[in-house]
């Protein structure tokens, strides 16, 4: 059990790591002030972003929930628990992949959806991507370190967690990194 | 260094240009109307490029808009 909780921390603390240079960001900025009854519109990227992100974070949630409720030993012993799981991180990849393709065909046509502030985010976009991993390593490595400090082994199917989320939490960040990107100018 | 930020005026040009919309303008420049509302609100600097398009389409200089404010 402590286990599945440092998996939700290391997601916690990774997403955790924009929110306090964007608040830093915003004090330094003027407030938005808008018409009453008036929201700020929603960009082309930004409302493609606004649902991979959740379609992305949905099905690493359901593949995280697989391993959990069947146990970290299923993975070998359970052909069905692995091909679950993968099948349904290789389908976040392939909505990522999707998103990313349409961000491409957009940034390769002149006065398409994309502005040049869209393509700014979309530059800085990445830079979560680096301290979200290492918080995510982090996190593997303390979790595993405590849970498994008296035996000194670790379940090799570990070794494909660690991988995996590493993969899924540098996806989110790009694209929670384009969402914040709006926020912060 | 000192800091030194872009003043401009966009709302008030809009509004001196018949009240044209934001929707309007960013569609004259080329642009998103969440830019023009940035813009308007001076939490974005503009490229030169889009600078010039603005002000194209105000029918005006790019220093007529946007001015230099040393802090």
């Amino acid at each position: 059990m402590a286990l599945i909780l440092w998996i939700i921390a290391a997601f916690v603390f990774a997403f955790g790591a924009f929110y306090f240079p964007v608040r830093w960001a915003q004090r330094r900025l003027p407030p938005i002030a808008l018409p009453p009854g008036e929201s700020m519109p929603v960009t082309a990227l930004q409302r493609l972003a606004w649902r991979t992100l959740i379609a992305v974070l949905l099905l690493t949630l359901a593949a995280a929930a697989v391993v959990v409720y069947s146990g970290v030993e299923a993975w070998w012993e359970k052909d069905a628990v692995r091909l679950t799981a993968t099948g349904l991180l290789m389908a976040a990849l392939i909505v990522f992949a999707l998103y990313m393709s349409r961000v491409w065909r957009w940034m390769a046509r002149d006065g398409g959806a994309l502005d040049e502030r869209d393509r700014a985010i979309l530059v800085a976009a990445p830079a979560g991507q680096g301290p979200a991993m290492l918080v995510t390593l982090a996190a593997w490595m303390i979790g595993l370190v405590e849970t498994h400090q008296s035996t000194h082994m670790i379940h090799s199917a570990f070794l494909y967690l660690i991988f995996w989320s590493c993969v899924m939490v540098s996806v989110l960040a790009q694209l929670a990194g384009v969402l914040v990107g709006y926020r912060r100018s | 260094m000192p800091k030194a930020t872009i003043r401009n005026s966009i709302r008030r040009l809009r509004f001196e240009h018949g009240e044209m919309t934001q929707q309007e303008l960013a569609d004259r420049a080329g642009c998103t109307r969440q830019t023009i509302i940035v813009l308007e609100q001076e939490r974005y600097v503009p490229s030169l490029l889009l600078a010039f398009k603005i002000a194209k389409a105000f029918g005006t200089t790019v220093d007529a808009i946007f001015t230099l404010q040393e802090a």
